[in-house]
C-alpha cells in the first residue's frame, strides 16, 4: 500500500528508507546525532510547559523521531500526535547546548506522516483547499480577499455577528473571525513593478509580498516599501513570486513546498537581496536547501538564494537608515517572533530601530521570545494548546503599554486575539509600520512648517 | 466515578489509576507515549513503564501510591528526568508518578527567609521569582534551567556554587512526604534546622526516591550577595591548574565556585552553542567566582590573580562585565550537553577526591582512557574535589557501551583508591550500584537497606536503585584487593 501511495505522489518508492520511515526525504540522522538527552530544552518548550509530558517536549520528540528510524515505533497516529503538537517555534534550538535542529526534524517527520497517513474528511478538504487551492495562487487569494472585504464592508459581517449566525462556527474560528484585519488593497496590484527611491539610489532590492500578507496586511507591505525607498532603496516586486511554502512544509506537504520554493528561486534569480517582512516566510526561505537534499542542482541554487534572503529589520540595521525626527510619544513593548529570534537570530535589530524613534519608550516584556501560539496555522489546527500558550503569553505583556510591536503577521493576528480575549487594550503593530509612521509624521511636520512659511 | 473514564485499554489497573487522577488527560499508557519515558538523563539502560500518571495534589499522590502498594505494582516518582544516574528509569516496568504538574510556588516568606514549593517547581524559577526582591535559592545544578526541586531533594543535588553554600540538604527545612503505604507525613514542620528526634530530613534528602515521594518542600532562601566577580585562568599544565586550586583554598579564600575543565571538555564547549573562545592548546581552564560584601571582593580577586600567576598561568583575568561573566557561565553550565558536539553519546561519572589528589587522579583517568580506547573529558567542581569524567562513546558501535561502563567504573575505583568516593551529587541510581562496594562494607550497606525496610518494606517504590544486588560483594571485594 505504501508503494502505491508513493507512486501516486510520483516519488521514487523507498529509495532511501530509514528504519520505519518508508519514503524519501526522511528525518536526518545527523540532526539528532548530537542530542544526548540532557533535557536543557524542556523548559523552553511551550507545549511541555502546558502538558508536562515528555513526548510533547523537544527531547521527547527527537527521541521518538529517532525511535522510528531505529524501527522501535511505527509512523502512525500515535507518533503523529507529538510530532504535530509541536509549534515548530525553535525555542529549543536556542536553549540546546549543541543547537539540535528540532524544527527541521519535526518538518521532515511530518513529511513522512502525511505520506503514510494522508489527511481525510473535512480536515483533508480544508487543508487541500487552502494549501493547494488558495495560498499558491495570488489571484485566488485576492479574490478571497475581495470577498472578505465585501463581507466586512457590506454590513454582512455585522449581520452575521448580530444574528448570531456566526455561532455555527467552532469557538476558535469565531474568535479568529472577530480579529480578522480589515482587508485593504494589494501592493502588488497597486504598485509598479519597480518603485524608485526619491533620492539617490544606493541599493536595489526585491520584496517578497507574501500570500496572506498582501491580502490582510498590505499596509505593512506598503510601509515596508515606504521605509525602503526612504532609505535609498529601489524596490522591485518580481511578478512570478509566490507563497513561500512555510505553511505547506509545516503541515508536512514538502512536495508542494518544493514546488513553491523552485518558483521563488526562479522569480528572485536576478535579485541582490530578497527583503522579507514576515518572520515565518524569511525563516522558511533561509532553509530552502533543506528541501532539496535529493536534488543537488536545486540544493545549490537554494543555497545561493538563502544568502539573499534578509528580514527587513536586519536589512535596515545592516545597511543603515535615517533616524526619524518626528516624535511618536508612546510606551511600547516588543514581542520576538519565534522565526525571527530563534529561527534567524534577529533580536537586537528591531529593538534598536524602535528605540531610534524619538518619543518611543520601550518596556521589557518577560519571556519576550516565548511563542504566542500562532505558529502558522497551529491556532487553527490545535486551538486548545494554542490558546493555553497565548494565555501564558498575554500574562507577560506589561501593564500600561499602548502598543506591542513585532515582525510577523501570524503573531500579529494571534496577539490581537489575545488582546481582545484577555481584556487588554494594546494596539498591535509591525516594527516597520511604526518607523513608517514616524517618517510620515516627519514629512507631515515639515509640510506643516512649509505651510506656515 | 469510574464510569466516566473512557479509556481504550483492557488493563484494569490503568483504568483505576486514571480514575484517581481524574481522567485520560492525566495518564499515559500507549507505547508511543511511554517510549519517551524509558530513560532519563542516563540513557544506557532503558525500560518501558507500565503507565505514567500526573497527579495534581498530595491526595492524588497518596491514592496512587496506596493503589500501587495494595496491588503489588512497582512504582516510582519522576521530576524533569534530567538525572544522570538513572534514578527515574522504570527498570521493573513501574508506574511512573510524574510530579511535573505539581509545580506551584506555594509561598515565600522573606522575613524568615524560606519558601514553600511543590516538587515539580523548577529550580531556577525559584531564584527568578524572588530575585527582584534581592533573594535567591543557592543550590544550582547545571540543569537548573529545567530540573525540579523535588528531583533535587531525591538526589541531594549539588552545583557549581555548592563549594561555599553547600548542597541541597543544607537548604531543606521541611518536607511533606507520601510514604510507600500512602500515608502522608510532614517532617521539619517548624522550619528549624535542628528538630527533636531523628534527622529524617537528612535521611530523606538524597534517598533517591526509595523511601517516599516528596509532595511539598520548604527551602531556605538567601539574600543576594552584594557583589560578585569571576576570574578566568588558562593553564598549560593540569598540574599548575590543580596547584592553583589548592593554593586559593589554602590562602583562606572561600570562592563561591571554583570550576575546572580539561582540554577535551574545552574542545566540546567550544564546538557547541555557547563558545567563548578558549584557546585550544591549553590543558586546563579555571573559572573562579567570589561573592559577598563588595568591599572585600577586589582584594580577593587580586589575591586569586597572584596565586594563579605563581602557578605559571598562561593568561588570567576578571570578567569585564556581567555580560562576559554570563557567557563564561553559560559555556560551563552547558558543558555536559556540549559533549554532543564531539561524540554521539556520553557517560558522565561523578567521583569525589581529596583536592590534593587532583593531578594524580587526572593521570589515572588519562590512563583509563587510553586502555579503553575511549576519549574522556573532565569537567569538575575543583574546589570541592567533585570531578565529572565524561566517557565519550558511540552506542551504535558494538561493545562500546560496555567499554564505556567499564571505563566509568574504573574512574570511580580510582577515586575510591585515593581516599575519595563514587558520587558527589548525581546519585547512585542504577548506574553506580555495584560501585557502592568500593566505599562500603557489607554491614554498612545492610545498615542502610535496613532503613529502607522501615519506610519501604515491600520494596515496590523505586526498587533496584541505590544499593548493590546482594551476593555480588564477594567478587567485587576480591577485585578491590587485587
Amino acid at each position: 500500500m505504501s508503494v502505491k501511495e508513493s507512486e501516486l505522489n510520483q516519488e521514487p518508492p523507498c529509495t532511501s528508507s530509514l528504519g520505519n520511515y518508508l519514503w524519501s526525504d526522511p528525518p536526518q540522522e545527523k540532526k539528532w546525532a548530537d542530542c544526548v538527552h540532557c533535557g536543557m530544552c524542556l523548559e523552553s518548550c511551550p507545549t511541555y510547559e502546558q502538558s508536562g509530558e515528555e513526548q510533547h517536549s523537544p527531547r521527547g520528540r527527537v527521541y521518538l523521531i529517532k525511535a522510528v528510524a531505529e524501527g522501535k515505533l511505527n509512523v502512525d497516529e500515535h507518533f503523529a500526535d507529538p510530532v504535530f503538537s509541536c509549534l515548530d517555534c525553535r525555542a529549543c534550538t536556542t536553549a540546546c547546548p549543541v543547537d539540535v535542529d528540532v524544527g527541521g526534524l519535526i518538518e521532515e517527520a511530518r513529511g513522512q506522516i502525511r505520506q503514510a497517513i494522508p489527511l481525510k474528511g473535512w480536515k483533508g478538504a480544508v487543508n487541500k483547499f487552502f494549501l493547494h487551492g488558495v495560498f499558491p495562487h495570488p489571484n485566488r487569494l485576492h479574490t478571497l480577499g475581495d470577498l472578505l472585504r465585501f463581507y466586512q464592508k457590506s454590513g454582512l459581517q455585522n449581520v452575521v455577528r448580530k444574528t448570531k449566525l456566526i455561532n455555527i462556527m467552532p469557538q476558535h474560528l469565531m474568535e479568529l473571525e472577530s480579529i480578522m484585519p480589515e482587508v485593504k488593497g494589494s501592493v502588488r496590484k497597486n504598485n509598479p513593478s519597480v518603485i524608485k527611491t526619491k533620492g539617490e539610489t544606493k541599493n536595489e532590492v526585491s520584496l517578497l509580498t507574501g500570500c496572506v500578507m498582501d491580502v490582510f496586511f498590505s499596509d505593512i507591505n506598503q510601509s515596508t516599501i515606504n521605509v525602503l525607498t526612504r532609505n535609498g532603496n529601489d524596490v522591485s516586486i518580481p511578478e512570478n513570486q509566490t507563497c513561500c511554502g512555510a505553511l505547506h512544509v509545516h503541515a508536512g506537504d514538502r512536495e508542494m513546498g518544493r514546488k513553491l520554493a523552485k518558483q521563488n528561486i526562479i522569480a528572485f534569480e536576478d535579485a541582490d537581496k530578497v527583503i522579507v517582512n514576515a518572520a515565518g516566510c524569511g525563516c522558511m526561505m533561509k532553509e530552502y536547501s533543506e528541501l532539496f537534499r535529493d536534488e543537488p542542482e536545486w540544493e545549490e541554487r537554494a543555497k545561493v538564494f538563502e544568502e539573499k534572503v534578509v528580514d527587513i529589520s536586519k536589512y535596515l540595521y545592516d545597511t543603515g537608515y535615517e533616524k526619524p525626527k518626528a516624535m511618536i510619544n508612546t510606551r511600547i513593548t516588543y514581542h520576538d517572533a519565534c522565526h525571527l529570534a530563534h529561527g534567524q537570530g534577529v533580536r537586537k535589530e528591531p529593538r534598536d530601530i524602535l528605540l531610534d524613534i524619538p518619543g518611543v519608550e520601550m518596556v521589557h516584556m518577560p519571556n519576550a521570545d516565548r511563542c504566542c501560539g500562532s505558529a502558522g496555522i497551529y491556532n487553527i489546527t490545535n486551538p486548545e494548546m494554542a490558546d493555553a500558550v497565548l494565555k501564558s503569553k498575554m500574562k507577560n505583556v506589561p501593564e500600561g503599554v499602548e502598543m506591542i510591536s513585532m515582525g510577523n503577521p501570524g503573531c500579529m493576528m494571534q496577539m490581537a486575539l489575545g488582546v481582545q480575549k484577555y481584556g487588554r487594550n494594546q494596539k498591535i503593530v509591525h516594527t516597520v509600520q511604526l518607523l513608517d509612521w514616524a517618517y510620515q509624521k516627519e514629512e507631515g511636520d515639515s509640510n506643516d512648517v512649509s505651510h506656515k512659511n | 466515578m469510574m464510569s466516566v473514564i473512557r479509556i481504550n485499554t483492557t488493563d484494569k489497573h490503568i483504568i483505576h489509576l486514571a480514575a484517581i487522577v481524574g481522567g485520560t488527560k492525566s495518564i499515559l499508557y500507549k507505547k508511543a507515549d511511554l517510549l519517551a519515558y524509558d530513560c532519563d538523563g542516563f540513557t544506557i539502560h532503558k525500560h518501558l513503564p507500565r503507565a505514567v500518571v500526573f497527579p495534581k495534589n498530595t491526595e492524588e499522590v497518596s491514592k496512587l501510591v496506596k493503589y500501587c502498594s495494595e496491588h503489588g505494582l512497582p512504582f516510582l516518582a519522576r521530576g524533569a528526568g534530567t538525572g544522570l544516574s538513572g534514578g527515574a528509569i522504570p527498570v521493573n516496568g513501574e508506574v511512573i508518578i510524574s510530579m511535573v504538574r505539581m509545580k506551584k510556588l506555594i509561598s515565600v516568606d522573606l522575613e524568615n527567609r524560606r519558601a514553600v514549593v511543590e516538587p515539580g517547581f523548577v529550580n531556577l524559577k525559584l531564584t527568578n521569582s524572588i530575585s527582584d526582591r534581592g533573594y535567591y535559592y543557592a543550590p544550582d545544578p547545571s540543569s537548573q534551567y529545567c530540573c525540579t526541586i523535588g528531583g533535587n531533594v531525591a538526589e541531594n543535588a549539588g552545583g557549581a556554587h555548592c563549594l561555599k553554600y553547600g548542597v541541597t540538604t543544607n537548604h531543606i527545612l521541611g518536607l511533606e512526604v507520601v510514604l510507600p503505604n500512602g500515608d502522608i507525613i510532614e517532617i521539619g514542620r517548624y522550619g528549624v534546622l535542628d528538630e527533636p528526634g531523628y534527622d529524617l530530613l537528612g535521611v530523606l534528602t538524597g534517598s533517591e526516591g526509595t523511601l517516599g515521594i516528596v509532595t511539598k518542600i520548604t527551602v531556605r532562601i538567601l539574600k543576594n550577595p552584594e557583589g560578585k566577580q569571576t576570574v578566568l585562568a588558562y593553564f598549560d599544565k593540569v598540574e599548575d591548574g590543580s596547584q592553583a586550586v589548592s593554593d586559593i583554598i589554602s590562602a583562606g579564600i572561600v570562592p563561591a565556585a571554583l570550576e575546572m575543565m580539561d582540554k577535551t571538555a574545552i574542545e566540546a564547549v567550544e564546538a557547541a552553542a555557547f563558545p567563548v573562545g578558549h584557546p585550544k592548546d591549553i590543558e586546563a581552564v579555571l573559572l573562579i567566582e567570589v561573592d559577598g560584601i563588595t568591599a572585600g571582593i577586589e582584594e580577593q580577586i587580586n589575591q586569586i590573580l597572584e596565586v594563579c600567576k605563581k602557578s605559571n598561568v598562561r593568561e588570567v583575568r576578571a570578567a569585564k562585565d556581567e555580560e562576559e561573566r554570563g557567557r563564561w557561565w553559560a559555556n560551563r553550565k552547558t558543558g555536559f550537553g556540549a559533549m554532543g558536539a564531539i561524540s554521539p553519546d556520553y557517560l558522565v561519572q561523578d567521583g569525589v577526591i581529596p583536592r590534593s589528589k587532583l593531578p594524580e587522579i587526572l593521570r589515572k583517568i588519562a590512563q583509563i582512557s587510553e586502555e579503553s580506547g575511549l576519549r574522556i573529558a573532565n569537567i569538575f567542581h575543583a574546589g570541592d574535589g567533585n570531578l565529572h569524567p565524561l566517557v565519550l562513546f558511540d552506542a551504535r558501535k558494538p561493545g562500546e557501551i560496555e567499554r564505556a561502563l567499564e571505563a566509568g567504573s574504573a574512574c570511580l575505583k580510582a577515586c575510591a583508591e585515593v581516599g575519595g568516593t563514587i558520587t558527589g551529587e548525581h546519585g547512585v541510581g542504577i548506574e553506580k550500584r555495584e560501585e557502592m562496594w568500593f566505599v562500603f562494607k557489607e554491614e554498612e550497606i545492610l545498615a542502610q537497606t535496613n532503613i529502607r525496610e522501615v519506610f519501604n518494606p515491600d520494596n515496590l517504590l523505586n526498587a533496584g536503585k541505590l544499593f548493590p544486588t546482594p551476593g555480588r560483594c564477594v567478587e567485587i571485594k576480591k577485585e578491590m584487593k587485587v
